[in-house]
């Protein structure tokens, strides 16, 4: 029967097991449940957000039932949460074993492979299946947070040069600003670009799950091997089925994890048949153009330059009383 | 009959079904299998008899299943419906 592992005992066995069979004991998880057999943790697994990790069984109870039964405890009790498109990392070796158990393979790089249950990427494709349009099509992925004129100006520009251009917008809510605010910034501040469509990159780009370390800013060398997945995906399984064959950026002098993220993407896109056009950001009062920029006048009250560094929109959303909300925590100022 | 929530039944095992539902505005079914190249029309057709049988006529249906016989998925369809309804 799988069990939560609550107590110091249970921690110290699970901690055991998994450290035996090679991989690290990693907080923090949302669930810790494992399989007790004479008093001895025989197989462990835990959940963190989406994401299943630390699932081990012991070598002399391998073969049998016991890694279903630990995966659908965490499947089933995540789903109660409202989760419903979970993901494992693993061994390309061990990809088959969770295939077995309806697991859909995602991407596999060299050590790593990403694997997902519940058809997500599909469902999320089909969603936007109206929204495909033929030709060569071209892509930017942003958080947007706030939307600025540096993205109007990738956007407009990236928009000149292909067909059609999708936006993807981060929907990982790690940002100042929620995700259906930005969407909403980045809807009004496109409006009138015709050849452009905004959509979201729900798990499937830059998000928690294929690219955690962008949000956790650390020297993590799992970042590397992550950013590969994510671009991976990308270029495999979402640039295809939106006939995508250009990715824009923007060059990047601040963010030390942004700088590398366009780094790899000159390296792996490319091969795989994506051209990478990294456009110079636009540059206003002297430095250039970026939304932490924005968020630290927003911080220091700083309003007036505000004004030069995002479109007409995004500053009607700032001043709105729905806006002031998000930035100004602190109260009145 | 109505799916008001979202409910699940099932395990992962060997030879049975997951199954999830949730409210929705149509009806979906989708279905992945281990076997669905060889039983995929018996799948979808048992499936779908369950749910005729209780009217349901809007949800979103997912199955993932492990070569599970008919009376396995009709139970495990019917358990998640139940669910469902309260």
């Amino acid at each position: 029967m799988v069990t939560s592992l609550l107590s110091t005992d249970d921690l110290k066995q699970a901690q055991a097991l998994v450290a035996q069979s090679g991989l690290r004991f990693e907080l923090p998880y949302d669930d810790l449940v494992g399989v007790f057999e004479s008093g001895q943790l025989v197989a462990v697994g835990a959940r963190e957000g989406r994401v299943l990790k630390m699932l081990v069984v012991a070598p002399a109870h391998q073969g049998g039932t016991l890694l279903d039964e630990v995966v659908t405890e965490l499947v089933g009790r995540g789903y109660q949460e409202g989760i419903d498109s979970f993901f494992v990392f693993t061994s390309p070796a061990l990809a088959t074993s969770f295939e077995a158990l309806n697991f859909n393979l995602l991407v596999a790089s060299g050590k790593t492979a990403l694997l997902e249950y519940g058809d997500g990427l599909r469902r999320y494709l089909t969603r936007y299946g109206r929204q495909v349009f033929p030709g060569n099509n071209g892509a930017v992925v942003a958080n947007c947070n706030p939307f600025t004129m540096g993205h109007r100006y990738l956007v407009e520009e990236a928009a000149s040069s292909v067909d059609h251009l999708y936006l993807f917008v981060v929907r990982e809510e790690r940002s100042l600003f929620p995700f259906p605010a930005r969407l909403r910034m980045v809807q009004e501040g496109t409006a009138d670009l015709k050849n452009v469509t905004v959509l979201d990159t729900s798990w499937y780009a830059v998000s928690s799950v294929t690219f955690p370390t962008y949000f956790l800013k650390s020297d993590d060398p799992a970042g590397a091997i992550q950013m590969e997945l994510d671009l991976l995906l990308f270029a495999t399984r979402i640039a295809p089925f939106f006939h995508i064959a250009t990715r824009f950026i923007g060059s990047e002098p601040f963010s030390r994890t942004t700088a590398e993220y366009n780094r790899a993407m000159h390296r792996i896109l490319p091969p795989l048949g994506i051209a990478v056009r990294e456009l110079e950001r636009r540059s206003a009062v002297g430095a250039a153009v970026s939304a932490s920029r924005v968020r630290e006048m927003l911080m220091r009250g700083e309003l007036e330059g505000i004004a030069e560094l995002v479109p007409v929109s995004t500053l009607d959303f700032l001043l709105s009383s729905e806006g002031i909300k998000i930035w100004d925590k602190g109260g009145s100022k | 009959m109505k799916i008001m929530k979202k409910v699940q039944a099932g395990t992962l095992q060997s030879s049975d079904l997951m199954v999830f539902l949730e409210p929705a505005e149509s009806l979906t079914v989708t279905i992945e299998s281990t076997v669905l190249k060889q039983f995929g029309e018996l799948i979808r057709a048992k499936v779908d008899e369950v749910l005729a049988k209780h009217g349901v006529e809007a949800g979103e249906v997912r199955i993932t299943d492990r070569g599970a016989l008919d009376y396995a998925i009709e139970a495990r369809l019917e358990t998640a419906l139940m669910r469902a309804e309260g």
